[in-house]
């Protein structure tokens, strides 16, 4: 069995509304929060940094996202001090 | 004695005289600043309890190299080397014994090689990459594009991914219009993928994911990340080897073509000034097309200590509901036209809890010289996990492998 069209649409339309709300949340939220360069020390811990786990964090989740029945929203590289 | 067979096989030779290769392309020329990083890695992934016990082994190693400050190129090598044990006809009647002595022995060997490229400014950065990975009874082709920008003064930082996947399954050949409860299981990988073998059968699958993520410095100690992914695949999506029982007879399980897959997880790290170190939580909500619905909740604490050394303490929750055609007896509950084996489609609670610590030696400290490296980093990881499957059973018996450990040692290098 195929997906027809309309459920394909119907799909992707709830990622796109979902994804809609976050850009919204964005534009309302970020554009009035300032952290300046020079208060970036802690942010550029690598405990503050998503992603750091790196390799090992990939082979954790290869291995659990074959053992639960779910997948996605693992943490993508960002934070930190800002400096890349 | 398989295993080590099989890891004996590894094609660590290859991969050496590559790493060599690139590490001498760039090394001599930018002697003093970062040229790349070598990392190697390897998980553990042992599953016990009772007969069906479950080894993991899964080696890496990753060589990234950058030729101009505003590029970088990557190889890596993964494999996934597996035995065990696994139950071929789920819920199969017997008088004396339960399904679970008749688990047969699985081994397989998956490697996968992975190139890739990505371009930075100032204003972010873009990156391609391309993967391709075989075993005896499956074949993938992936693809990835994604993209980085800074925003509000590097406090904002969105990525956008898109992954495209073109995978092979092997199966038992049968007629496409044959009615899935007359279905065979494949008994080996034998003749798979061979043009001359007339019964077996290379099956579609295609994947889609799109993901997106937005990181949010909020105050100079406290940084959140929000991230959404969307996964559609199509194809034959059931395991060729597993059967269930039906009532009468048992049959290749028979999963849905498609399935749409949605996750939205929320991150936050607050760092903790009078102890410097960092506390990390996370959500993460899940559902799809086949009404498998799943919450995840992480907590964790990161402390360093000494400075070369840090320290992760974390604890993980997992459960979730099964999916809309799961049965634990489709004699006597069928779900549809639909039937599965996979404990993965069933009821769950997961519980794991570990630390891992990085050892990472610079230039200088400690007195230390490391030669031509800028940094030298030690990790070695350690997780216990515990399974419930309140509703799932083989035969009479409760699943006797719910407890495993996860343990993955790394050095990575950086030049």
């Amino acid at each position: 069995m195929r997906p027809s069209s309309s459920d394909r649409l119907a799909a992707w339309r709830g990622l796109a509304r979902a994804a809609a709300v976050a850009l919204v949340a964005l534009a309302i939220a970020s554009g009035c929060v300032m952290v300046r360069p020079e208060e970036r020390e802690f942010l550029a811990d690598p405990a503050m940094t998503f992603g750091a786990e790196g390799t090992a964090a990939a082979q954790e989740e290869h291995v659990i996202s074959n053992r639960e029945g779910s997948y996605g929203g693992s943490a993508v590289t960002g934070g930190g001090c800002g400096c890349n | 004695m398989q295993l080590i067979a099989q890891l004996r096989a590894l094609p660590w030779r290859a991969a050496i005289v590559l790493g060599a290769v690139l590490f001498g392309l760039v090394a001599p020329g930018r002697a003093g600043a970062d040229n790349g990083e070598f990392d190697a890695y390897s998980t553990l992934f042992y599953e016990f309890g009772g007969p069906l016990e479950m080894i993991v082994v899964n080696p890496r190693a990753s060589l990234r190299v950058d030729p101009v400050d505003e590029m970088s190129l990557r190889v890596s090598y993964d494999a996934d080397i597996v035995s065990g044990a696994s139950v071929a006809v789920v819920d199969a009647p017997a008088a004396e014994i339960d399904a679970i002595s008749s688990a047969t022995q699985l081994n397989d060997f998956r490697s996968v090689v992975t190139g890739g490229l990505e371009l930075r400014s100032d204003f972010g950065a873009i990156r391609g990459s391309y993967s391709y990975g075989f075993e005896n009874d499956y074949r993938s082709h992936s693809f990835t594009i994604g993209a980085r920008t800074d925003l509000f003064e590097r406090n904002t930082t969105l990525d956008l991914s898109y992954a495209r996947g073109f995978d092979l399954v092997c199966n038992l050949f049968q007629p496409r219009n044959q009615d899935p409860v007359d279905r065979r299981r494949l008994d080996s990988s034998q003749g798979c993928f061979d043009d001359q073998d007339a019964d077996t059968d290379a099956l579609d699958i295609d994947l889609q994911t799109f993901q997106g993520s937005w990181t949010q410095a909020w105050a100079p100690i406290f940084v959140t990340q929000l991230t959404l992914t969307g996964q559609l695949v199509e194809g034959f999506q059931s395991n060729p080897y597993r059967a269930v029982w039906l009532g009468r007879a048992a049959a290749q399980e028979n999963h849905p073509q498609v399935r749409f897959r949605y996750a939205a997880a929320l991150s936050g790290r607050l760092w903790i000034e009078p102890l410097s170190g960092a506390v990390q939580a996370s959500v993460r909500a899940y559902r799809d097309s086949w009404d498998v619905r799943s919450i995840t909740a992480e907590l964790a604490y990161e402390q360093s200590i000494d400075g070369a050394l840090r320290l992760r303490l974390r604890g993980r929750y997992y459960t979730q509901g099964a999916a809309a055609f799961f049965s634990d007896d489709y004699s006597l509950r069928p779900r549809g036209q639909y039937f599965t084996g996979d404990r993965e489609l069933a009821d769950m609670e997961t519980f794991m809890a570990g630390a891992h610590i990085i050892w990472t030696l610079t230039p200088g400290t400690e007195g230390s010289d490391i030669g031509p490296f800028q940094a030298f980093r030690l990790m070695l990881k350690f997780d216990f996990i515990h399974n419930e499957f309140p509703n799932f059973r083989y035969g009479r018996a409760a699943v006797p492998n719910n407890n495993s450990i996860l343990t993955t040692l790394g050095l990575e290098l950086v030049f």
